[in-house]
């Protein structure tokens, strides 16, 4: 299980500032939930981590070694033991549900055989639809897919880019449950994007608060519910 | 430093190569002539007389977009906004005219006038070179305008809908967004129609290009012509100046696979009225043209179809060559260059391609001669591959334009989920991106090939000697040869065209369907 250190981070679009003088420590093994409105800069945390933004200022760090610094990528995207759900979810529209999850295994040369990829999807109840191509599955199969692709690679941490918004509920409660009973079995550091308080509260071991780019208020749910701050805004 | 040193190479190399091979030539010539022109006295060429051709061309080519234009607007919002049974083939039928070569329909339009007016001479006026460029390039304001209105949000009509009727919601709402997107189809067919050199060249109008031809190529007074061109190319960059903006992406170059997410209306009444338009549209502008020139093909001597067939049947091997050759290079560089764009954020190539894809033909093809007839160049002015550039500064720009908005219609995100799966960029390029890309890239080779197998504007001024092409041959021999044989010659050009159009619209059909997911 890995923590996630940013330490002094300075990051922007252009001229707009998204983080300034950004400092954190995400808890390795729980589940940290980024809570903010549009803009407040909880994807470019994710991508940062990611390796998909550089830095301007500060350096971040996953498990002690930096990872990135200034106008620096250290260690690659693929390099970090991370998964990325994108808000998009990103499943590669030409290969089937099978080629999208063994494509990841394939690249990083991990052993594999049919039966690891169809006991993930089994997780999910999915895997009777191993041939089908992404436009053939419903929204929530489609999300299920692009979970179980990044938790096929065995990643230390499970960055996830409000994946569960625009879908009913009762399929998010499914997944929640399903990423929970896997976290039992093999446990990885979640970062999970949100603008829903209720989801945040439901999901979150920690919570952290963020506002045109700055922490303004962080703890566990409890801590968060008490504080009545953001509930009240 | 190294990985500095990568991306500076990755940048800047292609944009470099394309300076070096078609900025550079433009700008040496232009400028070794103003240096000379002190002393040679070759100002004087820009006179009254000049400046009268080129007002007079003006106002034709002005003429021209605002017809085809006005003709290509309306089409577009039928086809677009309208749901009428067949729009499908009505927009492919229509598109014919901007596909094949334009001395094609030049040829054929004076024989329709011979065959029904007994002489061509009324087509062999101004008058002839509106009616036939508007006929061909109405159908790039159809691409333009009905791009647009495809985008065109659904929520921005209903909004619109809910407060007026719908004739006032097209004229308030509608229209006046696309109002730009207008304007850049009249700018872009104005260009056009002043640059090219083929319609009034077969018409024997006096229009500036062909002047600057006639100067370079008959009177060898290589001067004038390059003070002409200096002229020609001046208004061209004003014209384009305003439009630079949306032009340099040019949304409109689009292999569109996301369909029409706007709204379509159904047409309770007058649809017969719509069809019969378009029947008669199609009649004039593509059947018409093609009826008449098998009627005026098959009314000369007995074997004067076989003689021509004898007499372009090298041209036809030479032409499918080069066109071949052409359509790999360009939708090579076109995909560099829109992944330079889109992916790297240079521009360069862009700008440079969008910059000799303005410039007049005639233009292109005298830079080329001045610049590239040195010993050290040889091998590029006495071979084909002169030729080819010219394809690449004509036709670059449109391929890479569908190159880069097929860029744009595939997220990001697709590219940094494999990167975090662990592939390279190479592998990234080949395994997500190219196969993605599919259809962009096979429209564009598909457009490459019809364009550069129609070229005649910089083919007639560059083709090294002992090299034969269709255009090229078959407006050499209509000086002298009879009417009959130059329709025949045309006929056989034209069937060409359409059979390989036909060959890969069958094969794309195929192709398309494996990359349905898209």
């Amino acid at each position: 299980m890995f923590s996630i250190i940013f330490d002094h981070v300075a990051y922007s679009y252009g001229n707009r500032d998204v983080l300034d003088d950004f400092s954190f420590c995400f808890t390795a093994g729980k589940i940290t939930c980024l809570l903010g409105p549009s803009g407040s800069g909880k994807t470019t945390v994710l991508r940062l981590i990611a390796g998909f933004e550089i830095p301007q200022q500060g350096v971040i760090k996953i498990e002690e070694g930096v990872v990135s610094q200034p106008d620096t990528i250290i260690v690659p995207p693929h390099k970090r033991e991370v998964g990325f759900i994108f808000q998009d979810l990103a499943l590669w529209p030409h290969f089937t549900v099978y080629e999208n999850i063994a494509f990841g295994l394939n690249e990083r040369k991990m052993p594999h055989n049919k039966n690891i990829i169809t006991d993930m999807l089994d997780v999910f109840g999915i895997s009777d639809h191993l041939k089908k191509y992404p436009h053939q599955l419903s929204g929530g199969q489609k999300q299920m897919v692009a979970i179980a692709r990044s938790l096929v690679l065995k990643p230390k941490i499970l960055l996830m880019d409000e994946p569960l918004a625009n879908i009913d509920i009762e399929v998010k409660n499914n997944i929640i449950i399903h990423l929970k009973q896997l976290r039992q079995e093999n446990p990885f550091t979640v970062l999970y994007v949100t603008h829903d308080h209720n989801e945040a509260v439901d999901i979150g071991d920690e919570i952290v608060v963020l506002k045109l780019g700055k922490v303004i208020e962080s703890g566990n749910s409890e801590q968060i519910r008490q504080s009545g701050r953001l509930f009240l805004r | 430093m190294v990985r500095e040193i990568k991306d500076f190479i990755i940048k800047y190399l292609l944009a470099l190569v394309l300076t070096v091979l078609l900025i550079v030539p433009v700008l040496a010539t232009l400028f070794s002539w103003l240096l000379k022109a002190g002393e040679t006295g070759a100002f004087t060429y820009l006179n009254k007389e000049a400046f009268l051709l080129i007002a007079k061309s003006m106002l034709v080519s002005s003429l021209v977009a605002l017809f085809a234009t006005a003709i290509g607007t309306a089409c577009g919002f039928i086809l677009h906004k309208i749901r009428i049974k067949g729009s499908g083939i009505y927009s492919i039928l229509l598109l014919i005219p901007l596909l094949v070569s334009p001395y094609i329909f030049a040829v054929a339009w004076k024989d329709i006038w011979v065959i029904l007016m007994g002489n061509a001479s009324p087509v062999n006026s101004f008058a002839g070179v509106i009616m036939v460029h508007t006929l061909i390039y109405f159908p790039l304001a159809i691409l333009i305008t009905g791009n647009a209105l495809a985008n065109i949000h659904s929520g921005i009509e209903d909004a619109g809908l809910l407060v007026t009727s719908f004739r006032r919601m097209v004229f308030r709402i509608l229209l006046p967004l696309i109002r730009p997107v207008i304007s850049t189809s009249y700018i872009l067919i104005l260009i056009f129609s002043l640059s090219d050199f083929s319609v009034p060249a077969f018409f024997g109008v006096r229009t500036f290009t062909v002047e600057l031809f006639t100067q370079f190529s008959a009177f060898y007074n290589h001067d004038a012509a390059i003070a002409q061109a200096l002229l020609l190319v001046f208004l061209c960059l004003v014209l384009i100046l305003s439009e630079s903006r949306y032009l340099s992406s040019a949304p409109f170059f689009a292999v569109d696979v996301k369909g029409n997410l706007s709204r379509t209306y159904s047409l309770s009444k007058n649809a017969f009225i719509v069809h019969l338009i378009f029947l008669l549209l199609i009649v004039i502008a593509v059947v018409m043209p093609v009826c008449m020139l098998l009627i005026q093909s098959l009314s000369g001597k007995q074997n004067e179809f076989l003689h021509a067939f004898q007499l372009l049947k090298p041209a036809v091997f030479q032409s499918l060559k080069m066109a071949l050759s052409g359509a790999v290079i360009i939708t090579l560089i076109g995909l560099l260059a829109a992944h330079l764009q889109e992916r790297n954020h240079s521009s360069m190539s862009n700008w440079i391609l969008l910059g000799t894809f303005i410039l007049p033909s005639t233009v292109l093809g005298i830079a080329f001669i001045k610049f590239y007839n040195q010993p050290a160049t040889a091998i590029i002015y006495a071979t084909m591959l002169i030729v080819l550039i010219g394809y690449l500064g004509k036709f670059g720009f449109i391929i890479s334009r569908i190159m880069g908005n097929g860029f744009k219609q595939l997220p990001r995100s697709l590219e940094e989920a494999a990167a975090i799966a662990g592939s390279n960029s190479f592998r990234r390029f080949f395994k997500i991106l190219l196969p993605l890309l599919f259809p962009s890239l096979f429209t564009g080779f598909v457009l490459a090939f019809v364009l550069c197998l129609g070229e005649l504007g910089i083919s007639i001024m560059v083709y090294p000697p002992g090299t034969e092409l269709m255009p090229v041959k078959i407006f050499t021999i209509s000086a002298n040869a009879s009417q009959s044989l130059t329709s025949s010659m045309t006929l056989i050009s034209f069937s060409v065209t359409i059979f390989f159009l036909v060959l890969f619209y069958i094969g794309g059909k195929v192709l398309f369907k494996k990359y349905r997911y898209v």
